[in-house]
């Protein structure tokens, strides 16, 4: 079935079995080996992507539900050499350690970003409770999505700062990410 | 682990929900094995855990996920109607549902993860009928109405005579979950939440309480309760509830809330947890409801 969908802001368009695992085609069709099949079954969030911005988990979709949606992988947050605020942070304030983990709680935690530019730690942990993670103790990654944000929020006003006032979004507290 | 078995089966997409129920009814028909996927999230832990099919038995996988007509959120007055499709993270976000019926955010706050929430909907949930389906026990403290729909018509299922034993129901196979109606409470009622698992996030209940309650004057006038994880279905506990509504609050304690549980529920021991340890705890969530009414 020929499948077409936007994946890291480009067209895409595919001739696979619909109902092949999205982890799947992205990691053996597609070669974006970035997202990690963990456990296969929904618990560990090491699969995690963005569809239509939301964070789901790529074991639990079949490829066939994402035609003319779109998808973001971790390969679309940013590039080597331009990283993402988030993966600035993970490198340096001690997120990442084995980084088997990493690349889902990094798009977990983009996701949340997205929508709450200024998020507790409450509202971090939250956002993901669905990453399980063998080595850090969460304390850092924790550390590094609040680094992140506060990136963010400098980087939109620098974008911003020409004649007009800063704009510093923040979520109302509570909200859901 | 067949996650192989996948690709060979078939998938198919229809145009809305009165070619769903032709297609539903042909395949019913034929004697073809068919699935609605929704957000997957129970169907392929499902695939990941069962043994290799043989291929003449693989089934025809019909993409329920993006039609429009079990979709969204609508108020109604003081009618609720959720589309089955929706997901939780839909409800958790929809303005009707944080003012009416927060009951059900906080319930889907607690389902899984984010992951899991920005993909499963209450038609799987009820569908799958698990005994620990925090949706189902949200569900009957509303005293909700499935509606479902097949080549014979719409009809509207009282949650309360949904379920018959454990994972079996009076839906027929062919019947798609279409929405859920909710009469909503007036917006004084109090409702109440209370989930126990292993840990805060990705835990199947040991026991969940979903509970609403309208007080008039020390009276309770209109109740609904639903347990999860302690009983074959979602426990209605009908004792416990015509206690409250019986009996005026201030002359409701402790010992006599004890005794309706006990006679409501007698949960099992399983590897999630122990029968006593339910019981136990099923007692406490229910009086700490109580309390919350202001009972004595
Ligand atoms: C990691 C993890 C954590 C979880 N945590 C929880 C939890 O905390 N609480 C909880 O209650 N559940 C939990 N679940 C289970 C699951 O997420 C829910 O039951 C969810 O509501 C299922 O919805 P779905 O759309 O994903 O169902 P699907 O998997 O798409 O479908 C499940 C079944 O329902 C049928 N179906 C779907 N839609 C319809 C319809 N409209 N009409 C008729 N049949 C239909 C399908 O054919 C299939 O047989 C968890 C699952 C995972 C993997
Ligand atoms: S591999 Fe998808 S959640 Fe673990
Ligand atoms: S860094 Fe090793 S699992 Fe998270």
């Amino acid at each position: 079935m020929l499948i077409r969908f936007r994946l890291n802001g480009e067209t895409r368009e595919i001739d696979v079995a619909p109902m092949r695992r999205l982890l799947d085609v992205l990691r053996l069709d597609l070669r974006l080996t970035g997202t990690k099949e963990g456990c296969g079954e929904g618990e560990c969030g090491s699969c995690t992507v963005l569809l239509d911005g939301d964070a789901v988990n790529a074991c639990m979709v079949v490829i066939g539900q994402c035609d003319g949606r779109e998808i973001t992988s971790v390969e679309g947050l940013g590039s080597e050499k331009h990283l993402a605020p988030i993966q600035r942070a993970f490198v340096t304030d001690g997120g990442a350690q084995c980084g088997i983990c990493t690349p889902g709680v990094l798009v977990a935690a983009e996701s949340l970003l997205r929508r709450n530019a200024a998020p507790s730690d409450e509202q971090i942990r939250e956002a993901l409770a669905g990453n399980l993670c063998r080595c850090t103790g969460y304390e850092r990654i924790v550390e590094s999505v609040r680094v992140a944000a506060v990136e963010r929020a400098t980087l939109a006003r620098s974008k911003t700062s020409n004649g007009s006032p800063a704009s510093q979004r923040g979520t109302k507290s509570g909200a859901p990410q | 682990m067949t996650i192989a078995d996948l690709s060979s089966m078939l998938f198919d997409r229809v145009r809305d929900l009165s070619a769903l129920c032709t297609r539903v009814g042909e395949l019913s028909d034929e004697g073809i094995p068919f699935v609605l996927l929704a957000g997957g999230t129970d169907w392929m832990v499902e695939q990941e855990m069962r043994e290799p099919l043989a291929s003449d038995v693989f089934p025809t996988v019909i993409d329920v996920s993006q039609m429009g007509e079990l979709r969204g959120i609508r108020l109604d007055g003081d009618i609720l109607r959720i589309g089955a499709a929706t997901r939780y993270l839909e409800m958790r976000r929809h303005p009707a549902v944080l003012e009416r019926a927060p009951l059900l955010e906080r319930m889907a706050r607690d389902v899984g993860a984010i992951q899991i929430q920005a993909r499963g909907t209450l038609g799987g949930n009820i569908a799958t009928g698990s005994p620990a389906a925090d949706g189902v026990a949200a569900l009957a403290a509303f005293d909700a109405l499935v509606v479902v729909k097949s080549r014979r018509g719409e009809r509207h299922i009282p949650l309360s005579e949904l379920q018959t034993g454990y994972k079996t129901s009076t839906r027929a196979p062919d019947e798609i979950i279409v929405a859920i109606e909710i009469y909503l409470p007036s917006r004084n009622a109090t409702w109440f939440w209370r989930k126990v698992g292993t840990r805060k996030a990705q835990a199947i209940s040991k026991v969940a309480l979903a509970a609403i309650a309208e007080v008039q004057g020390g009276q309770v006038v209109r109740c609904g309760l639903g347990m999860a994880s302690v009983a074959p279905v979602t426990a209605l506990l009908p004792r416990t509830r015509e206690l409250f509504l019986s009996t005026r609050l201030d002359a409701i304690d402790d010992f006599m809330i004890d005794k309706c549980v006990e006679s409501d529920i007698q949960p099992i021991t399983d590897v999630r947890s122990t029968g006593p340890y339910r019981l136990h705890v099923a007692k406490a969530v229910v009086r700490e409801f109580a309390r919350s009414l202001g009972a004595a």
